[in-house]
């Protein structure tokens, strides 16, 4: 199946602005998708993704700023011509039409002839296992069968750039998986740029070649998924990438910059080099679950109030002293049980440390 | 609530719990169905009852008794034609020129009323402005009474009346439209689609706004145009109720009767006399009144009227099982 995707297809914003009366939904989001790359757009619910999600499909008119494809600026260009194709969160199917009819009206609205639009549907049809569902109407296909089939009517298009709008999240958790892997598979064999937008920072983390997390309409950090996770440029996007979340812990640098008194009461050790932290300043302290150890070693101590064992793996749940909340993965079982006092040591290399009051990472 | 409710249930209880010893519990259930059964019984299916009775007796009496068994003479004597299609080769020639009328009038009214009630309805779904006012100035004529429109648009209408006071003021005089057989019959068209008209907007308006928006926007990013999308996604995705829609007001039209009677009293000569005047005159309002040839004819348009009726029995279901 050859697509439209050799067709050079970069994907600019150039400070976007959405603005609904005097509320501003988008504030000036910069980003740049090249050709070919899988990026997801991840956030909180009401943070903006979809909205500028339409905003590029041309769904959605813009406030402010450019949206450029290619070359061009495609600001007062409508949906139809800006040779994009979108999933949607729904599928979106005519619900009156077959399949092949849901596949084949796109090409019949360009006036594609009756032969190849045939050649078209089939070959797609094929590639998505929904050969045999062609002559079937949406309310007798399965979600997955219709997530295929609203995949396959963006597909037979050839767009320059796939746009999908939370196209998992009315699956269930495992034909997730299995579509998260499709979709991937998909877009290694089109070569296609794609935008996709989730909520779900795993569905981001395993797809994306590129991130962007977005919080309140603003884009709080644009990278590559490793980028974000382990140098994450602040408090938000440390605590949003990540299963499970991030622990935090607050407290004061000590006089000599590498002395952080927790206000847990504990005291740890920062690296003397890699962080920007100032003698008094009030920091917030990032540890990844997997990055600390109950070894009876370290300088960390805290209850743990409940344990989930899984067989390969196991999740211990706790506070600190202070009664900040502890999350700590462990690989393989664990004799730790609930109620047991933990002493805690942490990944020195894997420690993360942030501006309490800025949020900004202090990473140099 | 509950007490005050509790003491009468209480109340009830000893008497309900004997009755149920007396019949058991199966025939119980009859003396809860009674009170239904009766009322229905009573007003609905006693009227059909004696309509069929009447309808194959003769003569002007009332009382059944009275009344010569005639069997289907009234049918008969309804069906007694050279050529349907020609009423004055009918002996009862009144009421063939009502029913032409009425497939006439229904077929008019229908048409235009669903077509322009599709119209409004995909305007007024559009973000337009003083989309509530004009909502509620499309639905209101359905508020009036039949005898209510009739009267505004006789005022309107009539020699003296504002139509024709204003053509006389703009130039081309006014004109007695009610007295042209053509004209009366256009007016009661029109009249009756403005009166009903608002009903069938509102029902497709609820069609309208039942289609996914998502759907429309996945024909735009299909390349569809307005157009296309109207006749590819909107017609389709609405027929369900336009065919509900156009059942019920077929239904309707042919049951029209009192705006028209109140506006034009079916004239001039038998223009716009429907069938259910034609019943009524009969049977009612003639001398001497023929009863059976009314019920007859009731039969007939009741006959038209089931079949209608289990079309949008039919429809319904299968917009319900689809």
């Amino acid at each position: 199946m050859k697509t439209g995707g050799h067709e050079m297809a970069r994907l600019e914003l150039r400070n976007v602005v959405k603005s609904y009366g005097a509320v501003d939904v988008i504030k000036g989001v910069d980003l740049q998708v090249n050709h070919g790359e899988f990026c997801v757009f991840v956030g909180p619910s009401g943070c903006g993704k979809s909205t500028l999600l339409r905003m590029i499909a041309g769904l959605e008119p813009i406030t402010g700023g450019e949206i450029a494809i290619g070359e061009e600026v495609v600001n007062h260009i409508p949906a139809a011509d800006r040779g994009l194709a979108m999933v949607f969160q729904s599928y979106a199917l005519y619900p009156h039409m077959t399949v092949r009819q849901n596949l084949s009206f796109g090409l019949e609205n360009i006036n594609t002839p009756r032969a190849e639009i045939a050649t078209k549907v089939g070959e797609v049809a094929k590639m998505l296992q929904i050969d045999m569902l062609l002559d079937r109407r949406p309310k007798d296909l399965s979600g997955g069968q219709r997530q295929r089939v609203a995949i396959g009517r963006a597909v037979v298009r050839e767009p320059r750039v796939f746009l999908f709008d939370e196209p998992l999240s009315n699956l269930d958790a495992e034909l997730r998986v299995d579509m998260r892997g499709e979709i991937s598979a998909l877009h290694k064999r089109l070569g296609n740029t794609m935008i996709y937008v989730t909520h779900d920072q795993v569905e981001a983390m395993t797809m994306a070649d590129k991130i962007a997390v977005l919080r309140l309409g603003e884009l709080e950090q644009f990278g590559r998924p490793l980028d974000l996770y382990n140098a994450p440029e602040n408090l938000f996007v440390a605590g949003f990438i990540g299963s499970p979340k991030m622990n935090f812990l607050t407290g004061i640098v000590g006089e000599d910059r590498t002395h952080l008194t927790l206000d847990t009461g504990d005291a740890i050790t920062l690296p003397e080099t890699g962080f920007a932290q100032r003698s008094g300043q009030k920091v917030t302290l990032g540890l990844r679950p997997n990055d600390l150890h109950p070894d009876g070693n370290g300088a960390l101590h805290a209850e743990i109030r409940s344990v989930e064992q899984l067989g390969s793996e196991s999740y211990l749940y706790g506070h600190f002293a202070d009664g900040t909340p502890l999350t700590v993965h462990n690989p393989g079982q664990t004799r730790l049980q609930t109620g047991d006092r933990v002493t805690l040591t942490a990944n020195a290399e894997a420690i993360h440390l942030f501006d309490t009051e800025t949020t900004r990472s202090l990473r140099m | 609530m509950l007490a005050i409710i509790s003491p009468l249930m209480r109340i009830v209880e000893i008497p309900m719990l004997a009755l149920q010893r007396l019949l058991g519990m199966n025939r119980l259930a009859w003396v809860f169905l009674a009170p239904n059964l009766i009322l229905f019984g009573l007003f609905a299916f006693l009227p059909v009852i004696l309509n069929v009775a009447y309808a194959t007796t003769g003569g002007s009496n009332v009382l059944l008794a009275d009344r010569p068994d005639v069997g289907l003479r009234n049918f008969a004597t309804l069906t007694d034609c050279g050529s349907v299609l020609d009423p004055n080769s009918c002996r009862e020639d009144k009421f063939w020129r009502a029913v032409w009328n009425t497939t006439w009038f229904v077929t008019l009214q229908v048409g235009f009323m669903v077509g322009f009630a599709l119209l409004t309805a995909i305007i007024l779904n559009r973000d337009i402005r003083a989309r509530g006012f004009f909502r509620a100035v499309f639905f209101f004529p359905v508020l009036l009474s039949p005898v209510v429109v009739a009267l505004i648009w006789k005022w309107i209408l009539q020699r003296e009346g504002v139509l024709n006071a204003f053509l006389d003021w703009a130039g081309p005089g006014g004109f007695n439209w009610l007295v042209d057989a053509n004209w009366a019959f256009t007016w009661s068209v029109f009249i009756s689609v403005w009166a009903h008209m608002g009903f069938y907007t509102l029902i497709l308006l609820a069609g309208l706004q039942a289609i996914p928006r998502d759907v429309y926007e996945a024909a735009t990013m299909d390349r569809a145009s307005p157009w296309r999308a109207f006749r590819k996604i909107t017609l389709p995705l609405l027929a369900p109720t336009m065919l509900v829609v156009l059942v019920l007001a077929l239904i309707k039209g042919v049951q029209t009767f009192d705006e028209i009677y109140a506006f034009t009293g079916g004239g001039p000569g038998t223009a716009t006399t429907f069938i259910i005047q034609y019943i009524y005159e009969e049977g009612f309002a003639g001398a001497p009144r023929l009863f059976g040839l009314a019920a007859a004819a009731s039969l007939m348009v009741a006959f038209v009227l089931v079949i209608l009726t289990l079309i949008q029995l039919w429809v319904n279901r299968r917009n319900v099982d689809g």
